[in-house]
């Protein structure tokens, strides 16, 4: 039998001091990230703040691996990890810009045209410029290659007709990046085209989706009879899916995969005191491990993705295991702690939103379904 | 990971699956014959001078061959021996726990448990509430015990023999749990491999069962689960090769426990019957991965160590904490 090894570690080394880089990152949110409480630092990927977008644009924390001349840093990619890992473990609420900074931008870079790059980038990289990603439809969810949403030549360019749903950000963003049908009659991976669709052209209507605990953070996107002049397309005409599945890795093994609930366990660890009982300490104790065993898996999937691989199937594991670890996390800690979740405390609050909230972490970028079959199908299974 | 270790995994792999099925005296007889035992001891001293990455894809693949002997215990124990001065004649193992009183004169009396293989061991090294101490199996009543997985885990029993004693920067149930991780992480790759072969192989209702979403979807975690493993040990190494690495140990031992026991459950479920049988080779690793799990410290030994660590430090503290660590790698 073939010794296999599932994942090795590649060792994280930015070629800069990493802690001189948070100590750089701490002291701008020791100024800039707005007080709050801990509710408000849970989920903080999905919470905006045009105003901390900006600072964190002018200190210039977007597009921190883009070239200079759009407007970005050229710094290194695990530059960028370490800052992404002391904004989520801080809680601070980068949700305004992080789509358009972890996809949007990339995207551009990899398939986008020069005066696309011109155009946007250098917004994005200030904080000032919002995306959404336009992909799945009300038919259309685990099963992307099923989207309808129809793009035709016109003399204008394309015209666009369909609907797409649980578009995060929408209503705030500028542009959405759509995966549209442009193959006439065509099936499935084939004939999918990307274009760049200006949320307040004619023919764009944003409905919002208010989520179960109140919030708004999705919408529905209407779009009808939208003219998009061919410039506004991304990348070759039929090669959306490619572009789209390309990105993937990219989007699942971030430090947001395990850093989402890490204000509770903040909270949780405050409550429990300096001197836990010992079956507290064995809790957080756990929790603890589980997160360093995360963050190791994470950190050396971003160095294999710095060094220009494609960690396609290490990316769906760390993403799986993050989200299993964070909808764990919220549970434990309501079955230790004897709280009462009416109560006006930070640590109710925040613990009350994540045991709501927490079932979309294995929804949001690829169901834990889908991507154990992404994992089954790296395994030779299938 | 130092220059040597393509040639040394190659030199390991092959002993390994060589004495694969021997029995313990054969099997440690060639194991002694290469040195494998001086992996961690320096070059000056006799040994390969490897470090403790090269330790751990060593013991890892000594976990996936499931060996009737104390590899990894004896590599680890001749690094602490030789770190503190004792002398190295013959190989020693760890103690799973001592029960037992050191007299003034230096003298020890009590109870060397659940050490591999002590019984054949010249020494046995264990932690005392001052630190590292040896002694010398020659003095001790043994009485043979065998873990579930029927490898020797014997008691020792001292009255009043005299002992070697040291500071260590690693106590030895840390040691012992580094060793328990390697293998942990390389069993479950190896059940795992076993368990992807079969369902590949065994048809039901018309097909292979790795085609059936369910067995897909367990697998999958279950290859999660071993890749976590693999990357804390892994992780783990490196911090010894940088020096302290009490934090990283009890956390990587913590999840490789829980990993141990989903993996087991796991490659049971997909083999089916067969899995169950003596003849099947699945057992091996299955019940040894069972085992590992309760030695040198459980889930709950270990976490409510860094429980009450990150605690006493409090809460704003553990992310510089974990940074500061990482950092460094």
């Amino acid at each position: 039998m073939a010794p296999v090894q599932t994942f090795s570690i590649r060792p994280f080394e930015p070629p800069v001091d990493a802690a001189a880089v948070r100590a750089e990152v701490r002291a701008f949110l020791a100024k800039h990230q707005p007080k709050g409480d801990a509710a408000s630092r849970c989920n903080c990927w999905a919470v905006g703040d045009p105003d901390f977008t900006k600072a964190l644009g002018r200190a210039g924390y977007i597009g921190m691996i883009w070239p200079k001349r759009y407007g970005g840093h050229e710094r290194h990619p695990l530059e960028r990890y370490i800052v992404l890992e002391e904004l989520l473990a801080a809680g601070a609420p980068v949700g305004m810009h992080w789509i358009a900074d972890r996809q949007g931008g990339p995207l551009l870079l990899r398939y986008g045209s020069e005066a696309q790059r011109q155009q946007l980038l250098p917004r994005m990289a200030a904080g000032e410029l919002y995306t959404c990603i336009g992909m799945s439809e009300p038919g259309s969810g685990s099963d992307l290659a099923s989207v309808r949403t129809r793009g035709e030549r016109v003399s204008e360019g394309w015209r666009v007709n369909g609907q797409k749903v649980w578009t995060t950000n929408a209503h705030n963003a500028d542009y959405m990046i759509a995966l549209v049908r442009t193959g006439e009659g065509s099936q499935r991976q084939e004939g999918l085209t990307q274009f760049l669709i200006d949320m307040k052209a004619p023919g764009v209507v944003v409905r919002p989706i208010i989520d179960l605990v109140g919030g708004h953070d999705f919408n529905e996107v209407f779009l009808e009879d939208v003219l998009v002049a061919d410039d506004m397309r991304v990348g070759e005409e039929g090669a959306g899916w490619k572009q789209v599945t390309a990105e993937l890795s990219l989007e699942r093994s971030g430090p947001e995969r395990y850093l989402s609930s890490y204000a509770l366990l903040v909270e949780f660890i405050r409550l429990a005191g300096a001197e836990p009982s010992p079956a507290l300490a064995a809790t957080i104790g756990q929790l603890t491990a589980e997160l360093w065993t995360l963050r190791h898996m994470s950190r050396s999937t971003a160095a294999k993705l710095a060094a220009g691989e494609d960690p396609a199937l290490e990316a769906a594991i760390v993403k799986d295991l993050g989200n299993s670890f964070e909808q764990n996390l919220p549970r434990v800690v309501q079955a230790i702690s004897d709280v009462d979740l009416s109560a006006d405390s930070d640590f109710a609050r925040a613990l009350a939103l994540l045991l709501q909230v927490s079932p979309s972490f294995s929804l949001r970028g690829g169901t834990r379904e889908i991507l154990r079959g992404i994992i089954a199908r790296g395994l030779g299974l299938r | 990971m130092s220059e040597s270790q393509p040639l040394l995994l190659e030199t390991a792999e092959r002993l390994f699956a060589e004495v694969n099925a021997a029995a313990f005296d054969a099997a440690w007889a060639k194991t002694s014959e290469l040195g494998l035992d001086g992996l961690l001891v320096s070059e000056s001293e006799g040994g390969f001078e490897g470090d403790w990455d090269d330790a751990f894809a060593v013991v890892r693949r000594a976990g996936a061959h499931v060996l009737a002997m104390p590899v990894g215990e004896a590599i680890v124990a001749a690094h602490l021996a030789t770190g503190a001065g004792f002398p190295r004649d013959g190989f020693a193992t760890l103690a799973g726990r001592a029960v037992g009183d050191i007299d003034v004169k230096g003298r020890f009396s009590g109870r060397l448990e659940a050490s591999a293989w002590g019984g054949d061991a010249r020494n046995v090294l264990f932690d005392t509430p001052e630190g590292l101490a040896c002694a010398a199996v020659a003095d001790a009543r043994v009485e043979r015990r065998l873990n579930p997985a029927g490898d020797a885990r014997d008691t020792l029993i001292f009255d009043g023999a005299s002992v070697r004693r040291a500071d260590s920067a690693i106590s030895v149930v840390a040691a012992g749990a580094f060793v328990r991780i390697a293998q942990i992480a390389g069993a479950l790759d190896a059940a795992l491999a076993l368990s992807i072969q079969y369902a590949n192989e065994r048809s039901q209702f018309g097909k292979p069962i790795g085609k059936f979403q369910a067995v897909q979807q367990a697998l999958a975690l279950f290859a999660e689960e071993a890749a976590a493993v693999n990357c804390a040990g892994q992780a783990a190494a490196r911090a010894m090769d940088r020096g302290e690495a009490r934090f990283e140990i009890a956390a990587a031992k913590v999840r490789a426990n829980m990993a141990a026991a989903i993996g087991a459950a796991t490659a049971h479920q997909v083999h089916g019957a067969i899995g169950f049988t003596q003849e099947h080779g699945l057992h091996r690793l299955t019940r040894r991965l069972v085992s590992w799990r309760s030695e040198f410290g459980s889930e709950r030994f270990w976490a409510e160590q860094i429980g009450a660590s990150v605690c006493a430090c409090g809460a704003e503290a553990l992310w510089p904490f974990l940074t500061a660590r990482g950092d460094t790698a």
